[in-house]
């Protein structure tokens, strides 16, 4: 039994670092532009077909580079013709927006790749489990994670040691103040939504060549995204990482005990955290109305 | 502090609502109807256009389609042509049952097709049964629709879990052994089909361990781990669509197969041909297979399907064909379409051979109103030759074989007074 759970815990990590890199997009996105990004798991799927569709001419490696740049670029548009429309007024309207995006890209690829699953090819080697003890853990799952930690390394260096980021960060305090100083706000904005629609892109590629290509693969991986938020804290990168891995630990292990509830459990846990510290583990003050 | 000039702040409530608009987006479906007409025959078909079955769904409404050209070709259905109006029940209970309402009360549907998803399909009966309207189940497979909750108005066309586990059961045992390990989704089908192999494995002398997971998982990995620790002789992935071929897949990845066989109920072609050849393995149940090539008019139907559609076709196909040519033949038995008289002229209505497809008889049981087709248990491979030439039949399991008395199935089927 012991064995089963720490195999759990070490496959929750793994999935939980998936999750992570879902939600610091979304994260991203919501902290400097305040929108709550529905069609963030459509980025992802689109980021995914993307791979698809360039694979066959640029292999797997070049689409994994280029494909969350084509994501990113989307997301630049998006954001230009659409998103900033709704800056100023009242949540429900991005809602609202983000909502019906997410219907559109969901059917768009729906009609032009079909309802079928679509498999994307990841070199022969890296399908390989590890070991015949670690046999949960494949070479790719292992890309994926390293993927993540380098993506979140670098995500954090731009917004630490980047003016860029540095401009990022500032905004999300205070734009007010970020505007008065001469930056261009309207382009960071556009640039953060690229940033973050970059991010789900990349999850599309990795998720892509692990459970293969549906228009409704983002779907169920949004709703953990915004768990992973809501636990970690509102307007904190770091818990929301922290998040990220906690949901994705605590479901796996619940699979050992409790399978029905696997799915559940995240949602238990969100309510957890919402009643004992609705500002999430490391979210900042100011961020729970 | 957040600036009031560039913001409206978002908060934590928001967000909370945000999340529960998500499950929304579970439920609300755009799709469109199509177009109505005037003195035509109207049957409504719901299924699940969007979600994770719905390729299968997609290939229901596919032969269905194909089914009502040909009818409307040839006169339609009591001299009058049939239209076919297709809503999407997004694979949601609550959804699936207001397109019902819709159809029949809005619409004025004649016959009502759906459910893909077990458990909208029985709760349309419900609906169906309420207002006294025909129901085919083309492809829901919970025993109790034609079992113990079975309705004068509803036929099914699809196997029962029972028939399927009841027909590849001893094939599983004889190939690899009675310690199972089952991966079931929690919903009508799950249930009711684990229920159903584990009755044919105690019978065995088996035993067997499982998990019953959401219906959408996509992460197989902490279940396959519990699976190895297990150490079964086979693995049964009673999942469904993309959830079985992620399932697949990472049993696949994980190379599980060295050390266990792989097997289970249904395995669809839709399915098959999404994952990698290394995926496309085990012993399993076809409802019904396109390569029976000494068996007429198969091959004018594949050869026409393949033209409508650019697929080969699948049981899915299959079964939403059916569906429209039974509603055919039943009308033109009953001189009519009103739903008690429709239903008994099903009762015991055997499918001409252009309809059946497939040797022997081809029959709607009288007790049940189960049809009782053959059951294709075999082996899925990768393609041999024909790229969809994924499964080869070892063995030809008569339905009513199967499926068992009409008592065993729990079903008591009383009719409206006349």
């Amino acid at each position: 039994m012991l064995q089963l759970v720490l195999y759990n815990v070490t496959n929750g990590l793994i999935i939980g670092a998936f999750y992570v890199l879902m939600a610091l997009g979304l994260s991203l996105i919501l902290n400097l532009s305040n929108v709550i990004n529905f069609a963030h798991g459509n980025f992802l799927a689109l980021g995914g077909y993307i791979a698809f569709v360039i694979s066959p001419y640029t292999g797997f490696w070049g689409a994994l580079l280029l494909s969350p740049l084509v994501a990113a670029l989307f997301g630049f548009i998006i954001e230009r013709l659409m998103i900033r429309r709704v800056y100023g007024r009242d949540p429900v309207y991005s809602l609202l927006l983000t909502f019906g995006l997410a219907f559109i890209i969901q059917d768009v690829c729906r009609y032009i790749w079909g309802p079928n699953g679509l498999p994307l090819g990841i070199p022969e080697v890296m399908a390989q489990p590890l070991s015949a003890n670690l046999f949960f853990i494949t070479w790719y799952r292992i890309f994926m994670v390293a993927i993540v930690i380098i993506a979140v390394a670098g995500l954090f260096a731009f917004l630490r040691f980047s003016r860029v980021g540095m401009r990022i960060r500032a905004g999300t305090l205070d734009l007010d103040t970020v505007a008065a100083l001469g930056v261009n706000v309207r382009l960071l904005r556009s640039f953060n939504f690229a940033l973050g629609s970059l991010l789900a892109g990349l999850s599309g590629v990795l998720a892509a060549g692990q459970i293969g290509l549906n228009p409704n693969m983002g779907d169920d991986l949004l709703m953990p995204s915004f768990i992973a938020i809501i636990v970690g804290g509102v307007g904190s990168l770091t818990g929301t990482l922290l998040g990220g891995l906690l949901i994705g630990v605590a479901a796996a292990v619940t699979t050992v005990f409790y399978p029905s509830a696997s799915e559940a459990v995240i949602y238990v846990i969100m309510a957890v955290v919402l009643l004992l510290r609705p500002r999430g583990l490391l979210g900042e003050e100011g961020m729970m109305t | 502090m957040k600036s009031a000039h560039w913001n409206r702040s978002v908060g934590r409530r928001n967000i909370l609502k945000a999340g529960a608009a998500i499950g929304a987006l579970q439920v609300a479906s755009p799709f469109i109807i199509q177009a109505r007409g005037e003195a035509t025959v109207k049957i409504g078909m719901v299924d699940p256009l969007t979600g994770i079955l719905s390729a299968l769904a997609q290939s229901e409404v596919e032969g269905a389609k194909y089914a009502v050209a040909e009818v409307n070709g040839k006169g339609g259905i009591l001299g009058r042509q049939v239209e076919l109006l297709v809503e999407d029940s997004a694979n949601d209970v609550g959804t699936g049952v207001q397109k019902t309402r819709k159809l029949i009360d809005r619409d004025q549907v004649d016959v009502i097709f759906g459910d893909v998803n077990s458990g909208i399909a029985y709760a349309m009966s419900q609906v169906t049964n309420e207002k006294k309207v025909f129901h085919i189940v083309p492809g829901g497979h919970t025993d109790p629709i034609t079992g113990t909750d079975c309705k004068w108005n509803v036929f099914r066309i699809c196997n029962t879990t029972s028939m399927d586990a009841a027909a590849i059961t001893p094939e599983l045992v004889k190939k690899f052994g009675k310690k199972w390990f089952f991966i079931t989704p929690d919903y009508a089908y799950g249930h009711t089909l684990q229920d159903a192999f584990i009755k044919n494995l105690k019978k065995a002398g088996g035993t067997y361990e499982g998990d019953m997971l959401p219906i959408n998982t996509s992460d197989f990995s902490a279940t396959l781990i519990k699976a190895k620790a297990y150490q079964p002789n086979v693995l049964l992935n009673n999942m469904g669509g993309l959830a079985q071929i992620d399932c697949m897949k990472q049993f696949t990845q994980f190379g599980m197969g060295k050390s266990m066989g792989l097997g289970g109920a249904l395995y669809e072609l839709e399915s098959i041909k999404s994952v990698p050849a290394d995926a496309q393995a085990g012993w399993w149940v076809m409802e019904w297979w396109w390569n029976q090539p000494n068996v007429p008019h198969v091959a004018d139907f594949v050869a026409g399907m393949r033209k409508a559609t650019g697929k080969t076709p699948s049981a899915r196909h299959w079964f939403g064909y059916v569906a429209v040519h039974s509603v055919r033949l039943g009308a033109d038995k009953a001189k009519s379409l009103a739903g008690p008289k429709l239903s008994v002229a099903m009762e015991g209505l055997e499918l001409p051979p252009d309809v059946a497809l497939q040797p022997g008889k081809t029959f709607y049981r009288a007790g049940d109103h189960e049809l009782m087709p053959n059951i294709f248990v075999g082996e899925v491979h990768p393609p041999q030759g024909n790229p969809d030439n994924v499964f080869t039949a070892s063995a030809l399991v008569p339905g009513e074989q199967a499926a068992g008395t009409v008592e065993d199935t729990g079903c008591k089927m009383t009719h409206p007074a006349a």
